[in-house]
């Protein structure tokens, strides 16, 4: 299929798209003017508009019989008013000419903006409307590509109508790539060369393995001693660095660029791993990367209780509680980074209090968990560490009638949209009198 | 090469690549801002480097609007703000933009009034309904009505996060920095920590009544002044059903909640009118066709003895007991009945099993000309539109 | 004139349904028989809703649909099934397997 929709900036159409050439078009799109046109001329107009945006890629004939002029419409219920009232107050004495004192100012129904509700239904916009695409072109590449399934099912058809219940979910690697901002050069140089490296590798690997095992221990083991040296001279030094290299990471400044942000987090990755294989269990570091990481985050939190604790009660039971958590954890990996923090604890005098203080502990746990969930890894397709591409605040709402979890990249459909008083569940850039318009044009009366 | 010229230069088909950047300069840029300006400077010095080639610039007039909107008004949208939507505010008739902060905070679409980006619920809220329904065993009805989230959505949670921990022992990568930013962008509800919060500030409407296909029509009905006009009898007269005896009405209004949990558990015994292919239900009253009837007379309770608020929840407490027990029972009953009429037969010889349903070739399903669309197969004389235009060809729905 | 039960084939390309019919046996597949007494989709489905214990044991299904006294009615006044419907109908309980019906 062609792609048609292209968002060009003369003659100017709104598509269903994040681009930010499509949001400079939606920040200038005006009403049509209707002084001087006749009506077909402003239904024309109207519909033209609607359907560059609603399903510009389903064919003009199919949309027409997929159109309905039967529009689904809530109406929210109070309990307390039916139990009220049977409904014979709002008949009494009607015939003998007295007026109703019903409420009138409920908001009118904009019944005419749910035109384009049927189209709600197809796959590749519901996966446009969860947020799990870029654009509905898009979305329907994803089905088309097998990265869809609804209901634990593969679903390679766009136009596939889905019925409330509906479960779908797109592989979480292509959304974070459709919702990433993209690599820039250096990224994608850097992505190929590790994909070269990696496929030259295979063949000598099995021969060289066993070596670069052996070498990898010996190194290990080295570094192991010597860190152990360092570790027994100053605990709170690397503690101290480790945490100013968090401080930097998480720190929200925009204007640093991109490329020093990344070697700032790529120092404090290999900070800690250094701190991390100075454990025992350093041999199976890339196995276990899970654990430690678990570990560090329990020694953390098992370090800000004994904190409080400190503070309130007296030193000599937090220590108890210290000394029973090292030998708890004596044979873990994170051994080392919880010995630190035991013994910056266990002296505060040492310590700077301010070295100390929850929101730095805070800042490093966030370090942590940022840099075990959001990593460095040059072969994803899209810029690492994840960050949401440009413009995508603009265009970000979830309509009710979709439930999407995020972190598993999955939506259930939960019914059809409805129209209630004062407001439409489709979500149409157009105001009503386009909506209206577009909507007598499918009347067929023209 | 040059900048194009704009504006009314740039019809003359002459003009376009007349080699003034100076003009270029001052003629747009007269009412912009410095940003933009420079912007530009900087635009016209990269092409002197190219002043060789001959394609045409990049950069058309359009393009040079769009950066410089970029660059100054819409620079605020590149980024996310963290725990705030930000989208384009709406214009003014003036052209200016639009002070009121609720249009700028929830409307996406600056032209549309009538959508408004409504809140999802926050990651706390889903574990909690989660471990509701889950680990405390509670309906989802009641965990519906207390969390002030429908009930469909409360399934959709339940469905959903039980899938997001499967996937996490499986060890699946999740797209969690994507769902944080998510999370970041868009309006949520948070877990109120006094949980009775929810029910003032509930997150969507949980009793919304569909409006009927029946109810389209206005009709016109004279009524006698001393009759009691209500709700039974409006669906009643949407439906064209005859009006209800006096003498079954006037009980009906002495026990109306009997009436409707009567209605809601034998949603079978609905009377029907109309005949052949013309036969519908009668048209109940919204009391019976909203998610939750059982609130109604909690409400009724309420407003009858209010001096015992203990009493009423303990009768509503047994009401939604009751409901649910109903509910229970009467799936049972419809899936034992399933059973009956379905045999199942597995053969040795086959690896696959047989399931025989029974049903009848009568007169009466056949109908008078043997078409009749209760009887079983496909039906003869009725043509096959396989190949016609607009035949849909793709699944229509996939079994879970 | 022979009395048959057999399938007529209907269901699109790729996608067989069958009609068990009683015809004469000398007419056309699809055209208009005696009697329709059942519907057979022999594509199997898989059952849905199940655990997972249950669903490595389960097998895949065939839908029938059949009137049982109907089929036993034409049986008793000599319609003669088809091969495949013999089979069907031997799996129902209502004529003997063809294996082990005497010849």
């Amino acid at each position: 299929m062609r792609n048609r929709a292209t968002t060009p900036l003369s003659k100017p159409k709104v598509r269903q798209s994040w681009s930010k050439y499509n949001l400079f078009n939606l920040q200038r799109m005006r009403n049509p003017p209707t002084a001087t046109r006749t009506f077909f001329q402003q239904k024309w107009t109207a519909k033209s508009m609607a359907r560059a945006y609603h399903g510009e890629q389903v064919r003009e004939s199919q949309w027409a019989r997929m159109f309905s002029r039967r529009i689904r419409s809530v109406v929210p219920m109070q309990a307390a008013n039916l139990a009220a009232d049977d409904g014979s107050n709002m008949s009494a004495g009607r015939g003998s000419g007295l007026d109703s004192d019903i409420n009138l100012s409920a908001p009118l129904t904009p019944f005419t903006q749910m035109t384009f509700a049927p189209l709600e239904r197809r796959l590749d916009v519901a996966i446009f409307r969860s947020m799990f695409a870029s654009s509905a072109r898009q979305a329907r590449q994803f089905v088309v590509h097998g990265a869809v399934t609804v209901n634990g099912k593969k679903m390679r058809y766009p136009g596939y109508l889905l019925n409330p219940g509906d479960l779908f979910q797109v592989e979480p690697d292509r959304v974070m790539y459709a919702t990433g901002a993209p690599k820039d050069k250096k990224e994608r140089r850097e992505g190929r060369v590790a994909r070269k490296q990696a496929a030259e590798q295979p063949e000598p690997e099995a021969a060289k393995e066993e070596g670069a095992a052996e070498e990898g221990a010996e190194k290990e083991a080295e570094s192991e001693e010597q860190s152990k040296e360092e570790e027994k001279i100053n605990p709170r030094e690397t503690l101290k660095k480790l945490l100013e290299q968090a401080k930097t990471i998480m720190d929200d400044s925009k204007d640093v660029l991109a490329a020093k942000r990344k070697q700032e987090l790529r120092g404090f990755q290999k900070a800690v791993k250094r701190v991390l294989s100075r454990g025992d269990s350093s041999t199976v570091l890339k196995d276990n990367l899970e654990s430690q990481f678990s570990d560090l985050i329990t020694a953390l939190k098992a370090k800000r209780q004994e904190k409080k604790g400190s503070k309130k009660v007296k030193r000599s039971r937090s220590s108890e509680e210290d000394s029973a958590a090292a030998t708890t954890s004596d044979a873990q990996p994170g051994e080392a980074l919880t010995e630190a923090f035991r013994q910056a604890a266990e002296n505060p005098d040492d310590v700077d209090t301010s070295e100390l203080s929850n929101e730095e502990f805070d800042v490093l746990k966030r370090a942590l968990v940022q840099m075990r969930d959001n990593p460095i890894d040059n072969t994803k397709p899209y810029a690492t560490p994840w960050r949401p591409r440009d413009y995508m605040g603009a265009f970000a709402h979830i309509p009710r009638y979709l439930e999407v979890n995020h972190s598993i990249c999955a939506a259930v459909y939960l019914r059809h949209p409805v129209a209630r008083p004062g407001y439409s569940e489709v979500p149409t850039p157009f105001s009503q009198a386009v909506g209206t318009a577009a909507f007598a044009w499918y009347l067929r009366r023209r | 090469m040059p900048p194009r010229l704009q504006g009314q230069l740039a019809t003359n088909p002459l003009l376009p690549y007349i080699s003034s950047s100076s003009t270029t300069t001052s003629s747009s840029l007269s009412n912009l801002p410095t940003q933009y300006s420079s912007q530009l400077i900087s635009c016209s010095s990269r092409r002197t480097n190219r002043s060789f080639s001959s394609a045409p610039s990049s950069q058309t007039k359009h393009r040079n609007e769009m950066f410089a909107w970029l660059n100054t008004g819409g620079s605020r949208l590149k980024d996310h703000k963290p725990g705030r939507t930000n989208y384009l505010w709406p214009k003014t008739e003036a052209g200016l933009e639009s002070m009121n902060r609720d249009l700028k905070s929830s409307h996406p679409f600056p032209l549309n009034k009538d959508y408004i980006s409504q809140p999802i619920l926050s990651e706390e809220l889903r574990n909690e309904i989660h471990t509701r329904v889950v680990f405390k065993k509670q309906s989802i009805r009641s965990v519906s009505v207390d969390l002030g989230v429908d009930m469909r959505r409360v399934g959709a949670v339940v469905r959903l996060v039980t899938m997001e921990k499967r996937m996490k022992q499986q060890g699946k990568s999740l797209a969690l920095p994507y769902a944080r930013a998510v999370h970041e962008m868009v309006p949520t509800t948070p877990l109120y920590y006094d949980v009775s919060e929810h029910r003032q500030h509930p997150h969507e409407s949980i009793n919304d009544l569909p409006v009927h296909r029946l109810t389209d029509p206005q009709i016109f009905y004279p009524v006698s002044e001393s009759r009691q006009f209500n709700r039974v009898d409006a669906g009643r007269v949407f439906s064209a059903a005859p009006a209800l005896e006096r003498r079954e009405a006037a009980e009906n209004a002495t026990n109306p909640a009997e009436v409707i949990s009567r209605i809601t558990q034998n949603p079978s015994r609905i009377e029907r009118v109309g005949k052949g292919e013309n036969e519908q239900e009668v048209l109940q009253p919204a009391d019976a066709r909203i998610p939750h009837p059982h609130l109604i007379q909690y409400e009724r309770l309420a407003q009858s003895r209010s001096t015992e608020p203990k009493k009423n929840r303990e009768a509503y407490k047994q009401a939604i007991m009751q409901e649910e027990t109903a509910e229970k029972e009467r799936k049972r009953l419809a899936k034992e009945r399933q059973e009956q009429q379905l045999t199942k037969v597995q053969p040795d010889s086959s690896r696959f099993e047989f399931r025989f349903k029974d049903v009848v070739v009568s007169k009466e399903t056949t109908g008078p000309d043997g078409r009749g669309h209760k009887a079983p197969g496909r039906r003869y004389g009725v043509p096959s539109y396989e190949r016609k235009k607009g035949q849909v060809k793709i699944p229509t729905q996939v079994q879970v | 004139m022979v009395v048959r039960i057999r399938l007529a084939r209907f269901g699109n390309k790729h996608q067989p349904f069958y009609n068990i019919v009683v015809a004469q046996a000398r007419t056309a597949r699809n055209s208009k028989p005696l009697e329709v007494i059942g519907t057979y989709n022999p594509v199997p489905q898989r059952p849905t809703n199940l655990s997972e214990e249950e669903a490595r044991s389960a097998r895949p299904y065939k839908d029938v649909a059949l009137d049982r006294s109907r089929a036993k009615y034409w049986l008793g006044v000599g319609a003669q099934p088809s091969d495949s419907v013999w089979r069907l109908l031997s799996l129902a309980g209502l004529s003997e397997s063809k294996e082990k019906a005497p010849k």
